[in-house]
């Protein structure tokens, strides 16, 4: 993040720089697999199109010399070492290819206790972006097909890992576009800030992609599955999806590293990433709190300072 | 024992979660001393100003309250020692979230409310009554719980064709009856 001086600005990041990338990976890769080190690697193969990539955990020599980076690798992996997945961690210490957003959950998570460093060999991707969704997929990322969180990405270099994949570079003077677009909400009247969200949270159809992506939703029961008492209706209907929406996002504020893999799997194309944002930029200026960049012991929500603001309290 | 009671065209509900050390006290003392307040509060206790998620007050308001309190012991009070620090810090985020969906925040108000503060619960309660008296009653949360997606629309709009866009829509739609 504070690397900033020495990145190369460019108009578009060609398919030579990420195969730089997969080089170092697969190196990296077969060496720890090789060496023992660890029992295996979370990270992308080529998916079945062309330009897709799939998530995988491969566990022989022959399997991590397929291990690709492209600008197809969207997802966030830190994800398959919670919830059921657990049980990668029971054999031994893991790679995973991690992204700068991705590392932001990892180190969310090892602030939770959800994993320790130690279990992890972690393949940092100094990453200058992937693809945003619906956008073809040339093989040259530009402007054009930058997924929307990549224009604003402050960790495009990696921290922290134990290896760091490719060089720095980045694309040149992208527009901000979720900034923009936080900033258009909030300055909308309050009653058009309430029809914004009506409408956007009215066409939820609650699949709960969106939770079961997030590596920071691994609860066990799901507050907003819990019938006995029903906090939140189940169904798809406007009461209960607002409901849901404040409390997946009250949820995730302080924890949220910004992935927006909730966002890219919504089928119903809902911004639940600006809610994200507004939530982190909320608890960096109340208490100079950033998510994900290191891990920490608590997060802003689990502790107090004896002087925080109550402005707001009578 | 019985002020004077003013009929207004519109009561306001209002729904205050007090912590069962402090506030709910308070509200006990100024009731003992036969203070008068408003009676649009429902007041619900709980252990800690700590154990109120903000789950209950979307509830609350969905549910039809008009406004929400939530009052606790002051800062350094707190019968589990940093219970109304945690509330502090998640309400302030609470609050945000609120206000950038669009809900107005002069519906939620926030309070630290002692045992000995009688009359503190009075003036909170009643301004608190008497403001979202002036703004009317809140439809926002009210709406959704009564909104069937497809009827609302045809509510919304008088020509429904403009939102039933689609011929499928059109068919699921009378096909409701
Ligand atoms: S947000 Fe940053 S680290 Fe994450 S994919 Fe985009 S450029 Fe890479
Ligand atoms: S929405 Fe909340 S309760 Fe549900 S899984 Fe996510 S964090 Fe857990
Ligand atoms: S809430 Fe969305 S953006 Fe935040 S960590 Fe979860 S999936 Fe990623
Ligand atoms: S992924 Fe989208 S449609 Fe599905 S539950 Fe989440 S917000 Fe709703």
């Amino acid at each position: 993040m504070n690397a900033k001086a020495n990145k190369n600005h460019v108009t578009s990041i060609e398919p030579a720089y990420y195969q730089a990338v997969t080089e170092a990976i697969r190196k990296e890769a077969v060496k720890i697999l090789k060496d023992e080190t660890v029992v295996g690697v979370v990270g992308y193969l080529p998916g079945r199109r062309q330009g897709t990539a799939s998530p995988a955990l491969v566990t022989t020599v022959e399997e991590a010399e397929k291990l690709i980076f492209s600008p197809a690798c969207v997802n966030n992996l830190s994800v398959y070492l919670t919830k059921a997945k657990k049980g990668v961690l029971k054999q031994g210490k893991v790679g995973i290819v991690a992204k700068g957003c991705d590392m932001r959950a990892l180190a969310g998570l090892m602030t939770e206790s959800q994993l320790q460093r130690e279990d992890l060999f972690i393949i940092g991707v100094v990453c200058p972006g992937v693809y945003g969704f619906g956008v073809e997929r040339t093989g040259t990322l530009t402007e054009a097909n930058i997924a929307r969180k990549c224009r604003e990405c402050t960790v495009h270099m990696p921290e922290g890992a134990d290896v760091a994949a490719g060089t720095h570079t980045e694309l040149a003077d992208l527009t901000p576009e979720e900034a923009e677009e936080m900033a258009r909400i909030e300055a909308m009247p309050q009653a058009e800030r309430w029809a914004f969200w009506k409408e956007h949270f009215s066409r939820c159809i609650r699949c709960m992609a969106c939770r079961q992506v997030c590596p920071f939703c691994y609860c066990e029961q799901c507050l907003c599955d819990k019938n006995r008492p029903q906090a939140v209706e189940s169904s798809p209907r406007p009461a209960g999806n607002m409901a849901w929406h404040l409390v997946r996002a009250m949820h995730l504020a302080g924890r949220c590293g910004g992935c927006a893999e909730c966002e890219r799997v919504c089928p119903m194309d809902i911004p639940l990433n600006l809610l994200n944002r507004r939530m982190a930029k909320e608890l960096k200026e109340l208490y100079d709190f950033e998510a994900g960049l290191a891990p920490v012991d608590k997060g802003p929500l689990n502790q107090y300072k004896e002087d925080d603001d109550q402005s707001f309290i009578k | 024992m019985h002020g004077e009671h003013i009929k207004h065209d519109f009561e306001p509900k209002i729904v205050a979660f007090v912590c069962t050390w402090c506030t709910y006290a308070g509200a006990d003392l100024a009731g003992t001393s036969r203070m008068q307040y408003p009676p649009n509060v429902r007041v619900l206790k709980f252990p800690c100003t700590g154990r109120i998620d903000p789950v209950f007050i979307l509830r609350a308001f969905q549910k039809g309250a008009d406004g929400v309190l939530v009052s606790g012991c002051h800062p350094g009070d707190c019968h589990y020692m940093a219970g109304n620090f945690h509330a502090r810090r998640r309400f302030a985020a609470f609050r945000a979230l609120l206000d950038f969906v669009g809900v107005d925040l002069n519906r939620l108000q926030f309070s630290w409310v002692s045992a000995a503060e009688g009359g503190k619960w009075v003036d909170v309660v009643t301004e608190l009554t008497e403001r979202v008296r002036t703004m009317g009653p809140m439809p926002e949360f009210k709406e959704l719980e009564h909104e069937e997606q497809w009827s609302t629309f045809a509510e919304a709009t008088a020509d429904k064709s403009q939102v039933l866009n689609t011929p499928e829509l059109k068919e699921a739609y009378d096909s409701i009856g």
